[in-house]
């Protein structure tokens, strides 16, 4: 039982971040429909920013994400204005090499820039934990949990309520319809790829405590946003969230009960199952 | 007609001075350069760099040709052919991974091309009686027999938990571990594969705490390494010892950790404190261009790239010789004694002496065999502080 419950919590802790990540890339891919391939180097990016204002001005990992956010935002902004307007129109697959040489530029500057070696950013309650009932939960991830459920929750408030949320949710829903009814869809696609580019790097910024970091380490996430996009269903915010958690405890539980070479496995079946019964994923509306 | 008299007459001018230095040699070099395996690349490359100074110091003019394989043995199968038709490299070395070392062992074979393995330590690799594929490095199951050989020696463990990465090194590792705690009379309560690069162990290892194992095993790579540590500490996992098969227990990054890397022990190829001959100026040499502490990797590389240079040149480039020499030979460097030679159904397998480090206040201290000690073990762990 404890086994259970420790692989359950450890799994809806790391869940949490996987869901920032996904979010990021459904905001993305619901007002542009261009599927960003250097969502995990953009992740990586923050992970870099985060390490060096560790380092070098000894900012704490948690509290350097207000400077983060911003910065990843104008970063993305700018990715936005320069490179992905300009092939908007274009076919899908010349997006995608877009995306992917924009990743593969990302990760092999920063390896040009800071070598390729792995840096472990030790901060004095990196491994500690404590615990509940005989289950260790650790204290880096529950922090970053929260900060997730808190970003989660403004986030969800600047869509629903806010003039530009909602611009950009109409963006999302018919982006011609929007243009007609007076939008600026240019600059709603800029803000939506600065938010999932901030919303990535915060991701990065959130977990560099818990992992490591080198130029490669976006790959990984880069799949793993990409299935829990389409799980959740692909625009769908509530849905990344949903299926962020739901691949955090797959993969744990999976790991305990089949041996963890296997819970990839389970990831996978988890998510052929859910696309043969809802093909539009979970919270997915039917193909636009 | 006239263009290619006038071609031989050219290439007869080009090559007759180098044939009368007889010093000119061309070797590949399959590295993992870029990829998730970089860092341990790294150290390897710089081993293969001191290396061409000391040949030029000996009159061998290497022109080296390097290929990247990412880490993916698809890619080193490529290089490899591209090294063995186009380039006409007398030999290769490399690549460092166990799986793209595997995958090109077949082919050297078939383009009749001298291989010599600086580490990958998957023990199929020379266990396929393959006559063109050399290795310096001992196997993965010395990595296990020697670690479990010190923890037999300094306790009375009973049971053992092994973690490994579900790559080739990995899975090779953690069964030779198996094997041999079975003739040592360890219990094996636990084995866990895993895929690297995953955030979270720790319901792997809050499974393997609940086993209380006196011993945890584990083959990982650079990042994993660290990562595993750390959590089993988080969880607080405390066996009578800690064994890191080698690769990412041995390097710098991970001693440099010293709230979780105090008192794991490593097996390692090669430490820099080892009274192998020239083994020290190498650390020293290393440490001086460098900037870093060489791993048991750079060292590899660099004996490697000595002796198939050296061979090379002596056998003007042919290949036959070459094999031929590789196999009679005899080194005596900063790897200690080398020679291929076929034992236990190995082929072409230099019987290497593996040994334990420890890491000491983060730094890797050879602890084991007793021949080449430099500081006393702690053992068993004395717990988390």
């Amino acid at each position: 039982m404890t086994i259970f419950l420790q692989s359950l919590i450890s799994g809806i802790l790391i869940g949490g971040v996987y869901a920032l990540i996904g979010i990021g890339l459904t905001i993305i891919f619901g007002v542009m429909r261009v599927i960003n391939f250097a969502h995990g180097d953009l992740l990586m990016v923050g992970m870099y920013g985060t390490f060096y204002l560790f380092t070098l001005f000894n900012i704490d990992p948690f509290i350097s994400i207000v400077i983060t956010m911003p910065l990843m935002f104008l970063y993305g902004g700018f990715l936005q204005k320069v490179f992905i307007n300009r092939i908007l129109g274009a076919l899908p697959q010349n997006q995608i090499l877009l995306t992917i040489g924009m990743g593969l530029i990302m990760s092999n500057g920063i390896m040009l820039a800071f070598t390729s070696d792995y840096k472990i950013l030790s901060t004095d309650y990196s491994s500690s934990s404590f615990d509940i009932l005989g289950i260790s939960i650790s204290t880096p991830l529950l922090i970053s949990f929260a900060i997730t459920a808190g970003i989660t929750v403004v986030l969800y408030w600047f869509l629903l309520k806010t003039d530009t949320g909602q611009a950009i949710r109409a963006t999302a829903q018919d982006r011609e319809a929007a243009q007609l009814m007076g939008i600026n869809v240019k600059r709603m696609s800029i803000i939506a790829f600065g938010l999932g580019a901030s919303l990535a790097g915060t991701a990065g910024a959130l977990i560099s405590p818990t992992y490591y970091i080198f130029p490669q380490v976006g790959s990984t996430f880069t799949l793993k946003a990409f299935v829990i996009t389409v799980l959740g269903g692909m625009g769908s915010i509530v849905g990344a969230t949903l299926g962020g958690i739901l691949i955090g405890v797959a993969e744990s539980i999976g790991g305990v009960y089949f041996g963890s070479g296997w819970k990839e496995v389970v990831v996978f079946v988890l998510f052929l199952l859910v696309l043969l019964f809802k093909p539009s994923g979970l919270m997915g509306k039917s193909n636009t | 007609m006239f263009g290619k008299i006038q071609a031989t007459a050219l290439a007869l001018i080009l090559a007759l001075p180098m044939a009368a230095q007889a010093a000119k040699v061309k070797i590949g070099f399959v590295n993992s350069i870029t990829g998730p395996e970089a860092p341990i690349g790294e150290n390897l490359t710089n081993g293969v760099t001191l290396a061409l100074e000391d040949l030029k110091k000996k009159g061998i003019d290497v022109e080296l040709v390097k290929e990247d394989d990412t880490g993916k043995p698809e890619k080193s199968m490529a290089a490899f052919e591209k090294m063995a038709t186009r380039d006409r490299v007398a030999g290769i070395v490399g690549p460092y991974s166990s799986k793209c070392a595997n995958a090109i062992a077949k082919l050297a074979e078939k383009y009749k091309t001298p291989l010599l393995i600086p580490v990958a330590s998957k023990e199929e690799i020379t266990r396929q009686n393959l006559k063109w594929t050399f290795r310096l490095s001992a196997t993965t199951y010395d990595y296990a027999t020697i670690l479990l050989d010190m923890a037999t020696s300094l306790g009375k463990p009973r049971t053992i938990a092994i973690i490994n990465e579900n790559t080739d090194f990995g899975t090779s590792g953690a069964k030779s571990a198996k094997d041999y705690a079975g003739k040592k009379g360890i219990r094996v309560v636990a084995e866990e594969a895993y895929a690297p690069g995953s955030p979270d162990y720790r319901s792997t290892l809050t499974k393997i705490k609940s086993k209380k194992p006196d011993l945890v095993f584990m083959v990982s790579y650079v990042a994993d390494a660290i990562l595993l540590m750390r959590q089993s500490r988080e969880i607080g996992i405390t066996p009578q010892a800690f064994l890191g098969a080698g690769a990412g227990f041995a390097t710098v990054s991970f001693a440099k950790e010293k709230a979780i890397s105090s008192n794991v022990f490593s097996s390692t190829q090669w430490t820099g404190d080892v009274n192998w001959p020239g083994a020290k100026e190498f650390n020293r040499r290393y440490i001086a261009k460098f900037g870093k502490e060489p791993t048991y990797h750079a060292a590899t590389a660099y004996e490697s790239m000595m002796i198939m240079a050296e061979t090379a040149a002596k056998a003007g480039g042919n290949q036959e010789k070459i094999r031929s020499a590789l196999k009679s030979g005899k080194w005596n460097g900063i790897m200690g004694e080398v020679k291929f030679a076929d034992y236990e159904g190995y082929t072409n397998q230099n019987k290497h002496q593996m040994l334990v480090e420890q890491i000491q206040n983060g730094v890797h201290q050879t602890v084991y065999p007793p021949k080449y000690v430099s500081k006393k073990p702690v053992y068993p762990f004395p717990g988390w502080r």
